[in-house]
């Protein structure tokens, strides 16, 4: 077990070490990032199995007391969510290698490495089991994103790359400022310790501890007075690169709300988080109608999906917290489908722009089907993945009866199909246009392109198959959260 | 560069960068037990090619080598103790005695440290490479500035 935790972060360095090394040999590259995201995703497939059947595991990295050293837990919440994360960066990697050749491909030399990095930042935000820890790893995922976002030096992606660097920038030194003042308040950055900890502490200190993280991974998370950053960096990158950001990025913020106001049991912030659940959704939702790019519309969408994981959370039940968990699993692989289908778009018709395309599901059948599943997903329609997940919160809300925010989430689902259809009516249907019929410049491997969206849309379809699994898991995830007794004993035993 | 034409920087920088050198053994040494480690004595090494590359001095190239060896054995020094079922990044600490220093006591962490040391001196070296020629591997040839004359 330990090494299994040990591989989900070392593989994917090693193979961005190698693949460093090899960076003028293309297919030695590849192959060496590509194994290294593999053997992680593999290892966390196997450690989500393995907790789901024994427990948790808490590996004490150097031997160390948990009180002075680092510790990695593999608890279920972790081992249910690092799967899929892991699977979602080893498909996109492949879809990387399909459309490396295109002007909208990435650079290769650097994207592969990077993003092994990122991984390797990704795999120790999940299993971190002390908020400094999670501090670098926020920074290494931060530092190879900023790199991945810019690299190909053209001016909106400079421009917008600017506000992207200073809001993770400023979020990052709150993050530090925050962790100081935990320190000081209780003594440690161990989480299981603070989840004895915190809820001992004076009600205001207590609870300004949790705003304040609630500023720093909601700004992370794109919650809503917040998220100006990310409508606007998203769209400029590549498409693989955007990908990983919408799938992953943001996911990684509410992962950490999810674990650091659970385990300390910051109920009273439930009525604001709430609130801005609510104008996270529906003012994500509008926007979303506003734009006409797809990749500004799913832009849009990943700030409005997060009101619903943030709603989850804020219920502070574990119905609540459940159907957040649940919600954070359906949505990593629909969101990433649905940006590696927009580059497909992209590819066929040299433009994601709405008004410059059309006809496409006439031309290519293929690529409307893979893009009919998660967009219908994403809106919440049965039978796919997104109704099991709208389900589990928007009833966790009615169970609190929590009307206005169950309304408002409603509300906020019809606005989601509305500018999918939107999509649907510019790309798919309509004459196609003519100027863009043929896309003058390389296309890349359409093949490899197509194959590996396809095994992302499989995987989406394999989440609402196995929906009460999955949801039954998340349950005994939320519950550990809430009661932290057992994390407690186990991390510091 | 200036400092190459002023034999009187040249001529400095070649005296100091063996005692540079020297700091950065102690440092990657005492980091044991002192102020110090791997990380610090990169950074010195990485001093000593900044100022040799200002000076027009011979200097170390091989930025993606130092990087990669340096992941490989980080990696390697993490993951070994994990084969004798030993938490990640556990320590083995042995000592001998030797003619001169007698006795000296080491671990696995020197091997770390010397990782980072290679890791940190890397990204110096490849900084400088990006800085000193925009054509360089690592570096793009700066197309925004050629938007930005248009």
């Amino acid at each position: 077990m330990n090494t299994l935790i040990a591989l989900t972060i070392i593989a994917p360095l090693l193979g961005a070490a190698t693949g460093l090394a090899f960076r003028t040999n293309s297919r030695a590259r590849d192959a060496s990032t590509l194994l290294g995201t593999g053997v992680a995703a593999a290892a966390a497939v196997w450690i989500l199995v393995r907790v789901a059947d024994t427990g948790s595991h808490v590996m004490a990295v150097g031997g160390w007391n948990p009180e002075l050293g680092i510790v990695l837990v593999a608890d279920l919440f972790a081992a249910l969510v690092l799967p899929v994360a892991l699977l979602i960066i080893f498909v996109v990697e492949i879809f990387a290698i399909g459309q490396r050749r295109t002007a909208w491909g990435a650079n290769p030399e650097l994207a592969g490495p990077l993003l092994g990095v990122l991984t390797a930042g990704v795999s120790l935000a999940m299993l971190t089991g002390d908020l400094f820890t999670l501090f670098v790893a926020f920074e290494l995922i931060l530092v190879s994103s900023y790199v991945l976002l810019t690299h190909q030096g053209q001016r909106g992606q400079i421009r917008s790359g600017m506000t992207y660097v200073v809001m993770n920038l400023l979020a990052s030194t709150l993050f530090l400022l925050g962790l100081a003042v935990v320190y000081a308040a209780t003594g440690t950055v161990n989480m299981a310790l603070l989840a004895e900890r915190v809820p001992e502490l004076p009600t205001g200190v207590r609870v300004g501890i949790g705003a304040w993280f609630f500023v720093v991974f909601g700004t992370k998370a794109a919650i809503f007075p917040l998220f100006s950053w990310l409508p606007d960096s998203y769209p400029t990158a590549p498409t693989t690169i955007t990908a990983v950001f919408a799938g992953l990025l943001t996911k990684i913020g509410v992962y950490a709300m999810i674990r650091f106001h659970t385990l300390t049991g910051m109920d009273d912030l439930g009525t604001i988080m709430l609130l801005i659940a609510g104008a996270t959704m529906v003012i994500g939702a509008i926007g979303a109608l506003a734009q006409s790019d797809v990749k500004r519309i799913l832009s849009f969408h990943i700030v409005s999906q997060i009101g619903y994981m943030l709603m989850g959370l804020g219920l502070f039940s574990a119905a609540g917290t459940a159907g957040a968990i649940l919600f954070l699993v359906h949505h990593m692989p629909v969101k990433t489908v649905l940006f590696l289908v927009g580059g497909l778009i992209e590819n066929h018709q040299g433009t994601s722009a709405l008004d410059r395309s059309g006809g496409l599901a006439a031309r290519r059948p293929l690529i409307a089907a893979l893009f009919a599943v998660p967009a219908l997903s994403l809106a919440g329609l049965p039978p796919f993945s997104g109704f099991v997940a709208k389900f589990a919160v928007i009833s966790a809300g009615i169970e609190q009866e929590a009307t206005p925010i169950v309304v408002v989430a409603l509300f906020a689902g019809a606005l989601t199909l509305l500018s999918m259809t939107k999509i649907w009516l510019g790309v798919f249907w309509g004459p196609s246009p003519e100027l863009a019929a043929a896309p003058a410049r390389a296309v890349g491997n359409r093949r490899t392109m197509v194959a590996a969206t396809g095994l992302a849309v499989a995987g989406t379809l394999a989440i609402s198959l196995f929906a009460g699994t999955l949801f039954e898991l998340s349950q005994r995830a939320s519950e550990d959260l809430r009661s932290p007794a057992a994390y407690i004993s186990e991390v510091t035993s | 560069m200036i400092a190459s034409r002023s034999p009187i920087v040249r001529l400095g920088v070649r005296a100091a960068s063996p005692l540079a050198i020297v700091i950065a053994v102690y440092l990657l040494f005492a980091g044991h037990n002192r102020p110090g480690g791997g990380f610090a004595a990169g950074l010195v090494l990485g001093a000593v090619v900044t100022l040799r590359t200002l000076a027009g001095l011979q200097r170390p190239t091989h930025a993606t080598g130092l990087i990669t060896s340096g992941v490989v054995l980080v990696a390697a020094i993490a993951f070994i103790p994990l084969l004798w079922g030993d938490p990640l990044l556990d320590q083995q600490v042995g000592s001998i005695e030797l003619p001169v220093l007698g006795k000296v006591k080491s671990g696995s962490a020197l091997p770390f440290d010397i990782g980072v040391t290679a890791i940190v001196m890397g990204l110096i070296v490849a900084l400088l490479d990006g800085l000193s020629d925009p054509t360089a591997e690592g570096g793009d040839p700066a197309p925004v500035e050629q938007e930005e004359r248009r």
